[in-house]
C-alpha cells in the first residue's frame, strides 16, 4: 500500500547522484528504519518468524508424525527419541506441536489478513458512496454483529452440514466461520475514519486537481488509515489464534484428526498433573505466538505514524545517513 | 485565609523580596507587579525556557498590551500570573497583586484570587463556556463562589446587570439561554461578563478577538473598553495584532523568544521603535488606510528554539542589522535616551532612533514587483474567469423521519463578476456571507449548477466529459486556508508536488525537474523534498501549498484565506511571494479573506459580500477610500489600524448584532437589520429599504466633474447596492473615543 508512491531507491540514488546529491529517500525505507529502531518490536518479529519457520520445517527434524503411534513409548516424558515426549496414545508431541502451530498460524494469518481486507473495502465503500448504499450496508453489518457467533460456530463444525464437513477439513471450515464474524468492528471504524478523512482539505485539494476518485481512495484514504489497517492485521491475527484456541478448547473448533494448539491444550487440561509436558508445551508456544504479535504491534504503530515521537529521532538519524550516503557517493564519483 | 497564603511570601524571601523591602520593587501603587518571571517546562527533548525574565508594573485602570508571535511566551506569562500552569512547570520570580505574592500559592489559595481580583478572558469563546449549563447559571456560579452569602435574587439581578453591561439585548430572557444559542461574539461577551462579575482589579484578556469577525471584534473591543471603565480594572491585553492594541493600550510590551525586547508607552513603541524586531513587526502589517504600494517587511527565519539558552541576542539570527557584538551576550532591557519609560533590548537602540531610519531599508524589503499586465488597460486583457448569476441555495429541512422543507438558505444569491489576466480580485465579508461557498461553486464546476461559470473560455455548461474538466483543472488551482490540513501528512513534499504533475501525465525525469524548479520558485530549499509536512513551519507549509497550486502552470489561482493561519512576520513573506509570483508568472488571483488590510495590499479589485450578495464591487483603492455602501463603511471602520493616535480619534461604526440567520433574511435590502443609515432614516424611506431590493449600480460621476469635462466622463470602476448611500449614520452606532478621556488618570 505504500510502495505505490515511493520513489524507487535505486533510480532515486542515481538521479540524486546526477542532480547535486538531492537524495530522495523512499518512504518505505523511513518506515522500515523507524520499525527497526524499536527493539521490542524487532524481537517480536524475530520470535514470530522463528515460530513460523519452525512450524514449516520443524517436521523434518523428527521421524515421527502426528498420526503414527509409538506403542513402546506411551505417555513418556521428553527424551532423546521423542524431543517433547508422547501423548497418552503414544503420539509424538513434537510432531503434533509443529502441526498445531502451523494450523494456528495459518488460521491466524488468513483470518487476520482477509478480515481486515474485507473491512477496508467494505468500510471505504460505505464512506465513499454514503447515502442509501451506506444505510443498507450498515444494516447488514449491524445484523452480523448481533448474530451469536459461538452458536453458529458450534452448528457449523459439529451438527448439520454433513456434506460440508466431508468436503472441507475442519480448519478450513473454522476459518470461514471466523472470517464471517471478525470484520464488522474494523469495518465500522474504517468507515468513520474515512468519512472524516473525506472532509480534510488534502482530499479536496486532490479532487480539485482532478485526481480520479479511485486514486484518491487508494493514495490518500488508504495510506492514512494504513497504520490502523496494519495494527488491525496484527490484532486480528492474535484474535483469530485465540478464538481458534478457545473454540477448540471447548470442543467445537478443530476436530481430530486435525490438530491445533487449542486441541492440544484442551485435550491436556485434565492431565496436567500426570502429563504436564502435554499441557505446558503447546501453552508456551501459544504465548510466544500471541506475545510476539503484541510486541510487533507497538513498533508498527510508531513506524507508520508520522507524528509519533520516533520521527524526531528519525530526522537526526536520517540527516546523518543522508550525509553519509552523499559522502560515499562522492567517494565513488571521485 | 489558610496558612498556605502566609507561607507563600515567606518562602520566596529571595533577592526579589529584598528588593521590595528596599523600596525598589513596585514603588508606585501598582495593582499588579511582575518581577523576573521565569517559566520552564520539561519536555521529551529537554527543558524549554518559555518565559525568561518578564518585568512589568500595572497601574489601576491602565492597559498593558503584550505583543508577540506564537511561541513568544505571552500566553504562558498570563497563565503563570493566573496560576493556571501545570504543576510540572517550574516558575520563579515574583508576581504581586496589590503587594501580595501570588507565586508559590497552592491551587486552593489561588482560587481566592482567580475570578475575584484576577480575571481572565480566553481566546476561544466557543469552547470556554460549558455547553450543558445555561448562561445564567455560569454567571451566577462565578458570583456564588466568591460571595457565598449573596441571595439568589441579588445574584440574578447582578447577572442581568452584567449581561446588559456587555450589550446583550433582553438580558433577563437570555439568562436562561444555553451557550449554543449564542453566536461567537455573544459568547465572548458572556465570557467578559463572567470575568468582570466580581469587579476584578486585573483583567487578563488572551487574544480575546482573534477568533471573531472584524465587525464583531470591534463590538467586543468596545465592550472590553466599557468594562474597564465601569470596573476601573487594569487590563493585560495579549495579542499578536498590533492594530488591536494600538487604540486600547497605554503601554506595550513586545515579547520575543520568551523575553520582553521592548517596552514603553504606546506612542513611543509605534512611532519610535528602537528594537529591530518591533520595527519589523510594524512593517510587516499591511495597512488598510494606506493606498501607496510598498512591499511588506518580511522577517526571515524562525524564532529560536528555547531548549538552548541563547548566547547572543535571541533575534540576531533574523536581524538584518546583526553584527559580531550582537552575538556576545544577550542585551538587557535598557532605557532609551529621550523616551519616557521606553526601554529596548538592543545594543543599537540609540542609533535606530530618529526619523531617518526607514524600516523598508533596514529589512531590505523586496522591490514592488511589476507585472507585464500592469501597463495594459483592464478592458483590453482577456478574461480568465467569469461568473454569471451564480446561485447556490441549500434547502433547510426539519424532522427525523419525514423531512419537511422549512426554508432555503441562500448561501450565494446571483453573483456575477469577472477576473482579467494578471489581476487579483478579492472577496471580503464576514463569516457566513457566502465567500467560501462562492469558491466551492467555482471549484465544483458542474453543469447542473445554477448560473454559468466560465474558466479560461470553458463554460461549466459544456463540462460534460472528463476531458473538458481536466482542461479546466489546468487553468485553475487552489491554495487552502489551513496549510497543515491541506497537505497529506503521509506524503513527502516530493509526493505532494508530484501528484498534480502525475495527474497530467508528465514523465518521471520531467516531474523531478519541475519539482526542483517549484521549490526554488517559492523560496524553499530544494533538498527539503524528502521531508514530511510536519517538519516544516506554518509559513513553509503554505509555500508548499502554493508550489502545488502552481505545479501545472495555471492561469488562475484561488486563494482561500491564504495567510490567516500564519504569524504576522511570516504572513508578510507569503504575501510578498504571492505578489512576486503574480507579476513574474502573469497569474490572476481570486482571493477570499477577512483581513481587509491584506486585501487592500494585494488586490486590484474587490467585492464586498453580505448574505450571499455583492453589495459593493470595484477597484480596491476606490472602494476603500470612498466606500459608498454603509456595510463597506462599517467594515472599514472596524479594522484596527496600528497607529495609536489615529486609532484613538477615529470615528467607528459599531454594527449592532450579528449577521442575521439566512433563514430570516430581510425581504428588501439584506443589510437593513443592521444598517446604521437605515436606523436614522425617516419611516417613509425605511419602507423602501424593507420592500425593494437595491440593485448593483455604478457610482455616478459627481455633477461637478461632469460639468467641468465637456466629454462624458467614463464612470469609475465601482458599483454598489444601496438606495441611500449619503444618508446620515445613526448616532447610537457611532463611537468616538475622546483622546482626553483615554488619557485621564
Amino acid at each position: 500500500m505504500t510502495n505505490l508512491n515511493a520513489v524507487d531507491p535505486a533510480a532515486a540514488a542515481q538521479d540524486a547522484h546526477l542532480e547535486n546529491a538531492d537524495v530522495v529517500i523512499g518512504k518505505n525505507t523511513i518506515i522500515f528504519r523507524r520499525f527497526m529502531r524499536n527493539k521490542t518490536a524487532v524481537a517480536g518479529l524475530a520470535i514470530f518468524l522463528a515460530l513460523t519457520l519452525f512450524s514449516f520445517v520443524g517436521g523434518y527434524f523428527t521421524q515421527w508424525d502426528k498420526e503414527t503411534i509409538d506403542p513402546f513409548n506411551i505417555g513418556m516424558p521428553p527424551s532423546a527419541e521423542h524431543y517433547l515426549g508422547t501423548s497418552q496414545a503414544g503420539i509424538d508431541l513434537y510432531a503434533m506441536t509443529v502441526e498445531g502451530t502451523r494450523i494456528s498460524i495459518l488460521i491466524g494469518l488468513i483470518v487476520g489478513l482477509v478480515s481486515v481486507l474485507i473491512a477496508a473495502v467494505y468500510g471505504c465503500t460505505m464512506a465513499y458512496f454514503g447515502g442509501k448504499v451506506d444505510k443498507v450496508m450498515l444494516f447488514v453489518l449491524e445484523a452480523l454483529i448481533m448474530m451469536p457467533a459461538l452458536l453458529v460456530v458450534a452448528v457449523a463444525t459439529s451438527g448439520g452440514g454433513e456434506g460440508l464437513k466431508r468436503d472441507l477439513p475442519s480448519w478450513l471450515l473454522l476459518i470461514i466461520v471466523l472470517l464471517v464474524f471478525s470484520w464488522m468492528g474494523t469495518a465500522r471504524l474504517i468507515r468513520s475514519l474515512s468519512m472524516s478523512l473525506m472532509q480534510r482539505d488534502f482530499v479536496k485539494a486532490a479532487q480539485y486537481m482532478g485526481v480520479p476518485p479511485r486514486r484518491i481512495v487508494w493514495r490518500h484514504l488508504v495510506p492514512n488509515i494504513g497504520s490502523l489497517l496494519v495494527l488491525d492485521i496484527t490484532r486480528g491475527v492474535t484474535g483469530a489464534i485465540l478464538a481458534e484456541v478457545a473454540f477448540s478448547f471447548i470442543g467445537i473448533g478443530i476436530k481430530v484428526p486435525d490438530v491445533s494448539l487449542g486441541v492440544l491444550i484442551g485435550g491436556a487440561t485434565s492431565q496436567v498433573q500426570t502429563f504436564p509436558w502435554m499441557f505446558w508445551v503447546p501453552l508456551t508456544v501459544m504465548f510466544l505466538l500471541t506475545g510476539s504479535l503484541a510486541m510487533m504491534n507497538d513498533g508498527l504503530r510508531d513506524a507508520f505514524d508520522p507524528s509519533s515521537s520516533s520521527s524526531g529521532k528519525a530526522r537526526k538519524t536520517k540527516a546523518r545517513r543522508i550525509s553519509a550516503e552523499t559522502a560515499t557517493m562522492k567517494k565513488k564519483a571521485s | 485565609m489558610s496558612s498556605e497564603t502566609t507561607a507563600g511570601p515567606a518562602e520566596s524571601t529571595g533577592p526579589v523580596e529584598r528588593l521590595h523591602i528596599a523600596g525598589l520593587h513596585a514603588a508606585t501603587d501598582a495593582v499588579l507587579s511582575v518581577r523576573d518571571l521565569n517559566v520552564r517546562f520539561n519536555t521529551e527533548n529537554g527543558v524549554v525556557h518559555a518565559v525568561r525574565g518578564v518585568d512589568f508594573d500595572l497601574l489601576p485602570g491602565k492597559t498593558l498590551g503584550i505583543v508577540g508571535e506564537s511561541g513568544s511566551g505571552k500566553s504562558v506569562t498570563s497563565l503563570a500570573i493566573m496560576g493556571l500552569l501545570p504543576a510540572t512547570a517550574e516558575i520563579s520570580g515574583s508576581v504581586r497583586l496589590k503587594g501580595r505574592e501570588l507565586l508559590g500559592l497552592s491551587d486552593k489559595a489561588m482560587c481566592e484570587y482567580r475570578g475575584n481580583e484576577l480575571a481572565m478572558v480566553f481566546q476561544d469563546p466557543l469552547s470556554s463556556l460549558t455547553p450543558v449549563y445555561t448562561v445564567g447559571t455560569q454567571i451566577t456560579e462565578a458570583l456564588t463562589i466568591h460571595n457565598p452569602t449573596m441571595s439568589r435574587q441579588a445574584k440574578e439581578a447582578r447577572a442581568v446587570e452584567l449581561l446588559a453591561m456587555v450589550g446583550i439585548p433582553s438580558p433577563k430572557d437570555r439568562l436562561r439561554a444555553f451557550p449554543h444559542e449564542f453566536s461567537g461574539g455573544m459568547r465572548q461577551r458572556v465570557m467578559i461578563a463572567i470575568a468582570i462579575a466580581n469587579n476584578p482589579r486585573v483583567l487578563i484578556a488572551d487574544e480575546p478577538t482573534t477568533a471573531l469577525d472584524v465587525t464583531i471584534q470591534a463590538q467586543v473591543l468596545e465592550v472590553l473598553h466599557r468594562a474597564q471603565e465601569e470596573t476601573g480594572a487594569a487590563v493585560v491585553m495579549i495579542t499578536h495584532d498590533l492594530g488591536v492594541v494600538a487604540g486600547m493600550a497605554d503601554e506595550i510590551m513586545v515579547m520575543y523568544a520568551g523575553k520582553p525586547v521592548e517596552t514603553g508607552e504606546v506612542d513611543e513603541i509605534y512611532y519610535n521603535p528602537r528594537m529591530p524586531y518591533t520595527m519589523g513587526l510594524l512593517g510587516a502589517v499591511p495597512r488598510v488606510d494606506v493606498a501607496e504600494k510598498t512591499s511588506l517587511v518580511p522577517i526571515e527565519g524562525m524564532p529560536p528554539n528555547l531548549l538552548h539558552q541563547p548566547t547572543g541576542c535571541s533575534f540576531a539570527p533574523r536581524c538584518p542589522l546583526v553584527s559580531d557584538a550582537c552575538l556576545a551576550g544577550e542585551p538587557a532591557l535598557a532605557p532609551v535616551a529621550g523616551g519616557v519609560q521606553h526601554r529596548a533590548a538592543c545594543i543599537k537602540a540609540e542609533s535606530l532612533g530618529g526619523a531617518d531610519v526607514d524600516v523598508q531599508d533596514v529589512f531590505a524589503a523586496p522591490p514592488v514587483p511589476v507585472s507585464r499586465f500592469d501597463s495594459i488597460p483592464r478592458t483590453e486583457r482577456s478574461t480568465v474567469l467569469q461568473l454569471k448569476d451564480v446561485r447556490k441555495h441549500f434547502p433547510l429541512t426539519r424532522g427525523a423521519l419525514f423531512k419537511r422543507r422549512i426554508g432555503t438558505v441562500k448561501a450565494v444569491d446571483g453573483l456575477s463578476f469577472d477576473i482579467r489576466e494578471g489581476e487579483c480580485f478579492s472577496i471580503v465579508g464576514e463569516s457566513g456571507s457566502g465567500k467560501t461557498t462562492t469558491l466551492l461553486e467555482i471549484m465544483e464546476f458542474h453543469k447542473d449548477q445554477d448560473g454559468e461559470v466560465v474558466i479560461g473560455g470553458i463554460s461549466n455548461k459544456q463540462a460534460v466529459d472528463a476531458k473538458t474538466k481536466s482542461a479546466m483543472r489546468r487553468e485553475l488551482q487552489m491554495v487552502f486556508q489551513d496549510p497543515t490540513g491541506a497537505l497529506d501528512p503521509r506524503f513527502t513534499v516530493y509526493e505532494v508536488l508530484a501528484e498534480p504533475l502525475q495527474n497530467v501525465g508528465m514523465d518521471r525525469p520531467a516531474i523531478r525537474k519541475r519539482i526542483m524548479e517549484l521549490m526554488k520558485l517559492v523560496g524553499l530549499q530544494p533538498d527539503h523534498v524528502n521531508r514530511f509536512p510536519n517538519q516544516f513551519s506554518g509559513g513553509q507549509r503554505q509555500r508548499i501549498g502554493i508550489a502545488r497550486a502552481l505545479a501545472v502552470n495555471p492561469k488562475l489561482v484561488v486563494l482561500d484565506e491564504p495567510v490567516s493561519a500564519l504569524d504576522v512576520s511570516v504572513q508578510a513573506g507569503v504575501i510578498n511571494l504571492l505578489d512576486k509570483l503574480r507579476a513574474e508568472l502573469g497569474l490572476s488571483y481570486l482571493l477570499v479573506a477577512h483581513d481587509l488590510s491584506v486585501v487592500r495590499h494585494i488586490s486590484n479589485r474587490v467585492a464586498v459580500m453580505y448574505l450571499g450578495k455583492i453589495v459593493e464591487i470595484g477597484e480596491v483603492d476606490r472602494v476603500f477610500d470612498n466606500p459608498r455602501h454603509p456595510y463597506t463603511r462599517a467594515l472599514l471602520s472596524a479594522i484596527p489600524v496600528p497607529d495609536p493616535q489615529l486609532e484613538r480619534t477615529r470615528e467607528r461604526i459599531i454594527l449592532q448584532g450579528d449577521l442575521p440567520s439566512p433563514l430570516d433574511a430581510p425581504k428588501g435590502c439584506n443589510f437593513a437589520t443592521r444598517c446604521p443609515v437605515f436606523a436614522a432614516l425617516p419611516p417613509a424611506k425605511q419602507e423602501k429599504c424593507l420592500t425593494l431590493e437595491p440593485p448593483l449600480e455604478p457610482v455616478a460621476p459627481s455633477a461637478a466633474t461632469q460639468a467641468l469635462e465637456a466629454a462624458p466622463v467614463p464612470s469609475p470602476d465601482q458599483r454598489f447596492a444601496c438606495f441611500f448611500p449619503d444618508g446620515e449614520l445613526d448616532e447610537d452606532m457611532l463611537v468616538v473615543h475622546e483622546p482626553a478621556d483615554h488619557h485621564a488618570p
